[in-house]
This record gives structure tokens, sequence and C-alpha cells, in this order.
């Protein structure tokens, strides 16, 4: 029988598969008696600025001899899925990065280790970027390090910008359509040509849209959440937002910015601009997957608003370094944390991935760079998501992207859509938390 | 106790009925030999009994007891639950969504069974008349869906389908049915859940159409010639003949077709991506969701354990007619 057999096979896979890892666990054939630490980050780190992650374990193995470094590159998509299954079965990482969206359920479960007292022995612990550090803080304790921030600014083809005669950077939400259809007017007979590309379940982008307009994702009000989604301002925001993408954008609606990539999809030349994080740019020059002849041809400014003389706030984005309290290596792991976030180690973040490094002392570092300084601009008017601790439960639940899709694809109307994600979001916010 | 080869799906009506039963003779032994007799089927049962056990019972009691608990991230670190008695199910049978997925999943396996069982059935016939050469054939490839893993068929389908690149919206375009140039299938749940059935459908035909196949092999021909000569037409003979021979069969490939639809999750779950819509759950997903996703463990096992209860029904009619045909011999 067919699905009897495909069972038995998954089993024995299965089996095969502890067994190899029992195996490979306990026999390690060079370093006989060898300490491990493991390390989760994202694979934004092995796309943007794997020669920092290369130099820190050289430098943290100079200092521990003995100590291999296991440095795993998880996705957005599933690494909560796969840490809650780690902390259960007791084998979490021993470093994890979390997105600063993502920090405030786990503190509040206790579940990462609490660093208040040891802060100072961290680099440039006085210096963090402010927003980073409030996401490592929970009643007043410290549970992880700041490790980056981001913010997204418009990449965009200035050789196209210049042939269909944009004259130089839109200023205004109004000028920036107006840009999108010159764009689709010389270019739009390519069938797969987008004047911004932005697939319909982008929620950091497309959330900006929103708080331009005066809306917002939540609010609290007297001590309760209240998803604030189908306010007449939020509705406004992505009322405008459906209209943009409707009209510049041909990318895949239900898909999302990272699958496919999106500044790869912009290499292979068929997009005259999209809205992405610093590293991306970069991304797109890649030698393997993306198009090294674009290099002179790129260039960013911050999105605009429709407010004339200001930036659509941007989301700000970023990442945190937790040790899981289930660690049995705590004290190399903190150690592994500070050379990951050293000055040399952030210089290096900053100039090769073309991130917001974690200290204001290096500031200056993104601002002299012609290619980071509309990624730091863009940082000057931003937002945050509602800081509850089940709001990591809103983007598992995918309800922002749904509602972005089902706007998008035109599936329902803006308002029915947005009371719908607006309810979801109060319930799930108010819910006691687990 | 059947004899005959294939006691499981197999098409024990038709191959069984010359097996006859050994005939025992009473002898008596001594006092050992009688102990040893009366625990040896014991003995012998006891290692299946122990597998099922280890990977059928424990889980099942494991699910139900997780269902009465709060369990979320905090409980899943300490691994210890907060009972809370029958909460989980309350709020589930209160929760218009879960009526909603359980609406879709009863539609979704309704269709993809009916489906699955008429082209089943088809290709059966279809093959039943062919000639030897075109028979090995489509066996073949047959055997090769039946072989394709659902990871790789479902990559297949999603590219065929693929809004940018794929070769359905192409072909569509080309025979002038439309402009379905970027026509995305998943944007409307309908359409999308027409690409996910076809591929569900594509992958359980072989085992029904083939069983069926077999079965139709079993017919005897002579039954056939006099129904043909008496003026029967060939509707006739499949409705008036065939298909009460065949009607154990019938009955057993559906029951098992519908426990296979209605747990699908594969193709749900990698066909959109590991994030479906809420338009595309069916109970496992849901269930998956609020477990994995949302930390809702308990919930999530309450979700599964009517799941498991909604199964029970269509294994009993199949267990049913196993026992039956065990009877009739």
């Amino acid at each position: 029988m067919k699905r009897r057999s495909i069972g038995a096979l998954a089993l024995a896979a299965a089996l095969l598969v502890t067994a190899v890892a029992a195996s490979t666990g306990t026999s390690s054939p060079d370093r006989a008696a060898a300490t491990k630490i493991t390390v989760w980050l994202q694979n934004d780190a092995e796309s943007g600025w794997k020669e920092v992650v290369t130099s820190t374990n050289a430098a943290f193995q100079a200092r521990h001899r003995d100590v291999d470094v296991d440095v795993q590159y998880q996705s957005w998509g599933d690494h909560l899925t796969k840490f809650d299954a780690a902390l259960a079965g007791g084998t979490a990482p021993d470093v994890i990065e979390l997105g600063n969206t993502e920090t405030t359920r786990y503190m509040a479960g206790r579940l990462l280790q609490d660093l208040t007292t040891q802060k100072g022995s961290f680099p440039n612990s006085k210096t963090w970027l402010k927003a980073l550090t409030e996401s490592c803080t929970y009643n007043g304790r410290l549970y992880c390090v700041p490790y980056y921030a981001g913010a997204r600014a418009v990449i965009y083809r200035k050789d196209q910008y210049r042939a269909a005669g944009i004259k130089g950077t839109p200023k205004t939400l109004a000028q920036f359509e107006a840009a999108g259809r010159k764009l689709m007017k010389k270019y739009g007979k390519q069938r797969n040509y987008s004047a911004l590309y932005f697939p319909g379940r982008y929620i950091w982008a497309g959330m900006s849209f929103v708080y331009d307009y005066g809306g917002s994702i939540a609010v609290k009000k007297n001590g309760r959440w209240q998803g604030n989604l189908n306010s007449p301002q939020s509705i406004q925001g992505l009322t405008k937002l459906k209209q943009i993408v409707r009209a510049l954008s041909r990318a895949n609606k239900t898909g999302d910015e990272a699958n496919p990539q999106q500044s790869l999809v912009f290499s292979k030349g068929r997009v005259g601009s999209f809205i992405g994080n610093g590293w991306e740019w970069p991304y797109a020059l890649d030698k393997k997957v993306g198009n090294p002849s674009l290099a002179n041809k790129m260039g960013a400014y911050p999105m605009p608003s429709h407010t004339p003389g200001k930036f659509m706030p941007a989301f700000l984005g970023g990442s945190d370094l937790a040790v899981p309290v289930t660690s049995r290596n705590k004290s190399l792991a903190y150690d592994w944390i500070r050379t990951f976030t050293s000055t040399q180690s952030m210089r290096g973040l900053a100039t090769i991935g073309k991130q917001i490094p974690n200290t204001t002392s290096l500031a200056n570092v993104n601002a002299k760079n012609p290619q980071l300084a509309p990624f730091a601009n863009a940082s000057k008017y931003s937002f945050f998501v509602p800081t509850a601790p089940n709001w990591v439960k809103v983007e598992n639940a995918r309800v922002l992207q749904n509602l972005l899709q089902s706007i998008i694809t035109g599936r329902s109307s803006v308002k029915a859509a947005a009371d719908r994600a607006s309810g979801q979001i109060t319930r799930i916010l108010n819910a006691p938390t687990t | 106790m059947s004899q005959g080869p294939g006691g499981e799906a197999g098409f024990p009506a038709l191959t069984g009925a010359a097996a006859a039963e050994p005939v025992t003779r009473r002898r008596r032994g001594s006092l050992g030999t009688r102990v040893f007799r009366a625990l040896s089927p014991y003995l012998l049962l006891a290692p299946a009994a122990l597998v099922i056990g280890a990977v059928l019972a424990y889980p099942v009691y494991f699910l139900i007891r997780l269902s009465l608990q709060r369990f979320g991230l905090a409980e899943l670190v300490t691994k210890k639950g907060t009972w809370i008695g029958i909460d989980n199910f309350t709020r589930l049978f209160h929760d218009e969504q879960f009526w909603a997925v359980v609406l879709r999943t009863f539609v979704f396996t309704a269709v993809t069974v009916g489906l699955t069982m008429i082209f089943g059935t088809l290709i059966a016939l279809l093959l039943a008349r062919l000639g030897t050469f075109m028979r090995v054939l489509l066996s073949a490839g047959l055997i090769l869906v039946w072989a394709t893993p659902v990871v790789v068929a479902v990559n297949i389908f999603r590219w065929m389908v693929d809004f940018e690149f794929g070769v359905l919206n192409w072909t569509l375009t080309r025979l002038h049915l439309g402009d379905f140039l970027n026509k995305d299938w998943f944007a409307d749940p309908t359409t999308g859940f027409a690409v996910i059935t076809a591929v569900v459908v594509w992958g359980s035909i072989p085992f029904v159409a083939i069983t069926i196949f077999a079965g139709l092999s079993q017919v005897p021909a002579e039954l056939v010639e006099a129904a043909e000569i008496d003026g029967a037409r060939r509707w006739q003979i499949f409705r008036d003949l065939t298909f009460p021979l065949l009607l154990p069969i019938f009955v057993i490939l559906t029951s098992l077709s519908i426990i296979w639809d209605f747990q699908v999750f594969n193709q749900v779950w990698l066909m959109r991506d590991g994030e479906p819509e809420e338009d595309y759950w069916l109970m496992s997903v849901y269930s998956f969701v609020e477990a994995f996703r949302l930390g809702e463990y308990g919930f999530g096992a309450a979700i599964a354990v009517v799941m498991v209860s909604f199964m029970l029904l269509a294994t009993f009619v199949y267990l049913r007619q196993m026992i039956r045909i065990g009877e009739a011999r």
C-alpha cells in the first residue's frame, strides 16, 4: 500500500537521520573533546556580510582554541517554529538572532538569559541604538544585545529613470507615482516589467503607507490593544497603496519580497525600482547570482511622503542577539556575541553589509557613504510595530500579509479586509500570553 | 482467519474462494503443551501489539491529554501543561473560523475523492481494453506518478501554474481562450483549490486505477459474454454486472481515499510556500498553524482530536467492509 509504505519509509528515514545525527554528534574525528557552540543567524548575514561572520569566528577561535562554532543560517519564514521546537527538545542554539519585533514574547516568557548585570561587558553598550536597546528591554531588564538596524529606501535604475525623462529623484508621493507612470509608458511593453516591483505580501513596505497617512497597526487604549488598520487614516493609506501597486507593479500578488529575492529580480533588468534594505543593493550586484554590470546604474532615495518635504515613515527593522536560557555554554555564547558586535565587526557590517550598525559611534560611517546615506536618511521618519508580548503571533499568523494580499489582488474591498485584520489583531494582542 | 493472499486491501472476495479451512484435530497433550498452545497466539501477536502501542496508542493518548491542557511556549519549555478540562473544545466549537474550515475540508474531501474514483475507474476500464503494448506503457506511467514524491509533484505543478513563467497560462493564451498572461491562480481560492485538487487527484489515481483494474481482470469473462449476448450495452454491463461484483473494492477504495484526502496537508502547505492564506486552511493546516505558528499546542491538539474523530467514522466503514469480507469466506 502506497501510503503505508511511505509511512514506513519516512519512519526508517527518520531513524536513519537520528542515527546519523547521533553518530556525528559523538564522534568528530579532528577534535576529540571539542566544545561546540551553535549560532543561529538569519540568512541576510549569509548573503550580505558573510565575511564579518567568518572573521568573527576566526577571532573567537583564536581565544578559544578548543571550541567549535557552528553557524546555522535560518530563514525568517520558519525560524521561530524551529526555535520553539528546539527549546522544547533542549536543542536550542547558544546564540540566536531575533528580529526586533520578535523579542517581546520570548522576554516575557523568560526564555532568554537576563543580561542586565553584564551589560557593560558588551562593546559600545553605552552608545547602542536606542530603538534596538528598547526592543531588548522588558520590565527594565536587558535580555539581548542589539545587532543591527535597517530602514528601507527606494533602490532604482538611474539609467531607466533618465531614459524615461525623469529629472532628479521624486520628492513627493505624487511625483513618485508620476515617475512610475513614465517608466511604465517607456518600458511597460515588456510584459514582466515593473516600474515599482512590489509583491502582494510585502508588509514592511506596505505598512509605511498606513503610517504615512496617520494610520497605525494598533493603539493601546486603557490598557487594551485595539486594532487600528480600519481607521479612516489607515484605510486611506491602504487605498493609496493598492492604487500605486496595481498601476506600477507586475510582481507576484500572492508572493512576498523574499521568494524570489526582490533584489535578484531587480538585477535581471525588468524592474525600475523596488523598496529594499541597504544590503539588497550589493546583493543585486553579486557575481554569482546578481548582475555586476549594474554597478554604475543603481541609486537609492528615501521613499517620499504624500506630505511634501517629508519621507514616508520607514519600518525601523533590526535584529538582536540573545542567549536562550537553555544554553549550556553561556559564557562562551556571551563572548561570541562580544566578538560579533565589536567595533571592528560593526564597521564591517556597515561597509560590507550596508546596514546601520548597533552603535551611534559609527553613525558617520553611513552618513559619508553615498550608498548608505539614503537608508540612514530614511530612518529619520520611522514606525515600529505594537510592543505587545503577543505581537509576534500577529506576524506568525501572517495577518498583515493576508490583509495586503486580499487588498492588492482585489479579492476583498479595502474596508472589509481592514476590518477583518483589525479584529484579528485586537483578538490576538489581548489574548492571554502563552 | 483468512488464508488467502492479500489479507489487506486486496481482493479477498475473489481470490480466497478456494482456500479451505484447515482441519485441526483435537489431541490431548501435556499441560505444558496446552499452556503453550493457549499462549502462543498472544506471544505471536505481542510484537505487533507493542509496535502499534508505541507508534499509535501512545501518541493518541498524548494528543488527547494535550488537548485538555493549556500548553503554550512557557509550558513547552517547562514541559508541564495546565489542566483546563474541555476549555479548548468549548473555544473551538464557538470559533466561527473552525466551522468554516470543517466545511471546507468536507467539500475538499468530497471533490477529491469523487474525482479520484471517477478518473481511477475510467483509467482502469481503459487499461482493460488496451492492447499489451499500450497497457504496459500506461501502467508504467501510472507507476511513475505513484513513485513521484509529493514535494516534487507540488513543485512541478507550481511551476506549471506560475503566474509569470507557467506553461498553463502560456498554453491557454495560445489557445485563444482569453488573456491568461500573468494570471495568478492562487489569488482566488477557488482556482487555487482547483490546482491543489489537481495535484492530490493526480497523485491518488494510480492506486485506485491499478486496484480496480486488478479487480476487473477477475470478473468472469463468461458473465460479460452472456450479458453481451443478451444485448446489454457497455454502460449496462458496467452498471449491472461489473460494478456490483466489484462493490467491495469500491467501498474499500472510497473509504481509504476519504481517509487520505481528509488529512491532506503537504500539498496545501508546499503550494502556498509554508504560509497558506486562511482561505486555504484545511483542518490539518488549521491545527498546525494554531499549534506550531501561534504556540497554542493544547488548542492545536484539540483540533487534531476532532479531526481524528471524524476520521474514525471513515475507518469504521472500511473496517466493517473488511470484516464482512472475512465473514463471507
